[in-house]
């Protein structure tokens, strides 16, 4: 396998179930960062995490700006915050205006990660009702990374995972189970 | 897209022909600003470059275009709350309490902290000074006035912070949004009202040049969400200043995902996301 060093994850309305499963599928040593870009409501800012972490074996953290990443942890973009990854590895924050209709946006995570980690970054979008990440898994690919996405098939919501394999010539279309997998294999 | 190169080229061309200095901005975010105004004038980098070399107007304006505005009125509620129940009771009984927006924006944070002062009753004793690097955004937040529809949250913000009390829910005050300002659903805004924007003294300031240009230190120093978009460095410089500026027990108030790195964190005590200067 190619020696990945981050694996990006995109999702938006639907994927909640599906991130909690991989997350508890993830063992306590899992040796990448998991950086998650999900969609939210705007006003429901607290809660996430707690729920999120209740199946976890591995840290949730809501980075802060210029927060260094390291590996073994789950980090999650903040409600109402851009969030970008700098060069030398530091998140970043933002809170320019909201792009695709969201503040994060899958995009412009996904856009900065794949500029920083090029070909060793694993891009996965999952349900989503809105084309937010579409072009951002695009930047994965051009920028040598490998992708996927979710079976649209098996999305309560397919659209963000149709735009996505509309903008881009996707490497995997995976169930769940298989993302999983797949994640397992990395480590 | 707009690469650090780029960004490093047109800094290095807005230095030569302006005071202001870009060097220590955070990468992605000040690229990201850049492909848009590329994008809004339909330029490319060198056009661009050409076009602020000859062009006062032109630069002043991609420098108001640059930074971010994004603001609300009693953003972060829980920050809010806070301050009111565990921070401003403590400045109740100095004879005055020294503020500075640093980063004010269009005027949202500063128009929350009168109202919260008032409800206080901590008003009169208030000195108020706000800043901010765009003289676009100064006038707005001079004006007070905010599209209403747009800004329904905050109606609920307010609601949470000045009529609930989070610490005892029975414990509600009905306080009229008349008080502090109109509503107008025809004309869509909210108007402050007059004893609230006549209270503050507003000036232009540049956080990357300008040291304290206030002839006081502060009790309460906020800059939130400003510093993000800065690097380690000019975030540690100013960091450093505001720590100066800061009277015996004051505090810095940054935004939610903000935090102090590096030795100027030493010089703070950390306590409910409120930077409380220590004592040396």
């Amino acid at each position: 396998m190619n020696d990945y060093k981050a694996i990006m994850i995109g999702g938006s309305a639907g994927s909640f179930q599906v991130v909690s499963r991989i997350i508890a599928a993830l063992p306590a040593n899992y040796p990448l960062p998991i950086l998650m870009c999900l969609h939210r409501l705007k006003h429901i800012r607290s809660g996430f995490v707690e729920a999120l972490s209740i199946k976890s074996k591995l840290p949730i953290i809501e980075p802060h700006d210029k927060e260094p990443l390291k590996a073994g942890r789950i980090y999650l973009a903040p409600a109402n915050y851009h969030m970008y990854i700098e060069l030398g590895n530091r998140f970043s924050l933002s809170t320019e205006d909201v792009v695709n209709h969201s503040r994060p946006s899958i995009d412009l995570s996904f856009f900065s990660a794949s500029y920083n980690f090029k070909k060793k970054l694993v891009g996965i979008i999952l349900s989503g009702a809105n084309k937010d990440g579409a072009l951002g898994l695009k930047s994965v690919t051009d920028n040598g990374g490998l992708t996927i996405v979710q079976d649209p098939k098996e999305c309560q919501v397919p659209t963000m995972t149709t735009a996505s394999m509309n903008a881009t010539k996707v490497d995997y279309v995976f169930s769940t189970k298989q993302i999983i997998d797949f994640l397992l294999k990395l480590a | 897209m707009v690469t650090n190169e780029d960004a490093a080229r047109l800094i290095t061309a807005i230095k030569t022909s302006s005071t202001y200095d870009f060097t220590d901005y955070s990468d992605k975010s000040f690229c990201r600003r850049i492909e848009k105004i590329l994008l809004d004038n339909n330029m490319d980098l060198n056009q661009l470059i050409h076009k602020i070399g000859k062009d006062k107007d032109f630069l002043e304006q991609m420098v108001k275009d640059i930074t971010v505005n994004t603001t609300e009125l009693f953003r972060n509620p829980e920050m809010w709350q806070t301050l009111r129940y565990h921070i401003l009771p403590k400045f109740k009984k100095n004879r005055s309490i020294f503020i500075w927006h640093a980063g004010c924006s269009s005027g949202q944070e500063i128009y929350s902290m009168l109202i919260l002062l008032n409800e206080l009753g901590m008003f009169d004793q208030a000195k108020v000074f706000a800043t901010d690097i765009n003289t676009d955004m100064l006038e707005a937040a001079k004006a007070g006035q905010y599209k209403y529809r747009f800004n329904l949250g905050y109606l609920d913000n307010f609601d949470k912070v000045i009529k609930e009390n989070p610490f005892n829910f029975e414990d509600k005050v009905d306080v009229p949004y008349e008080k502090y300002f109109d509503i107008d659903k025809v004309k869509d805004t909210i108007q402050m009202k007059p004893f609230l924007r006549e209270k503050a003294v507003f000036r232009k300031h540049d956080l990357v040049k300008d040291g304290n240009v206030f002839y006081s230190k502060f009790d309460l120093i906020f800059c939130r969400n400003v510093i993000i978009y800065f690097n380690n460095k000019l975030q540690s410089r100013v960091i450093d200043m505001f720590n100066s500026s800061l009277n015996r027990d004051g505090y810095l108030i940054l935004g939610s995902h903000e935090s102090i790195l590096g030795a100027s964190a030493n010089n703070f005590e950390r306590s409910k996301g409120f930077y409380k200067k220590k004592q040396m």
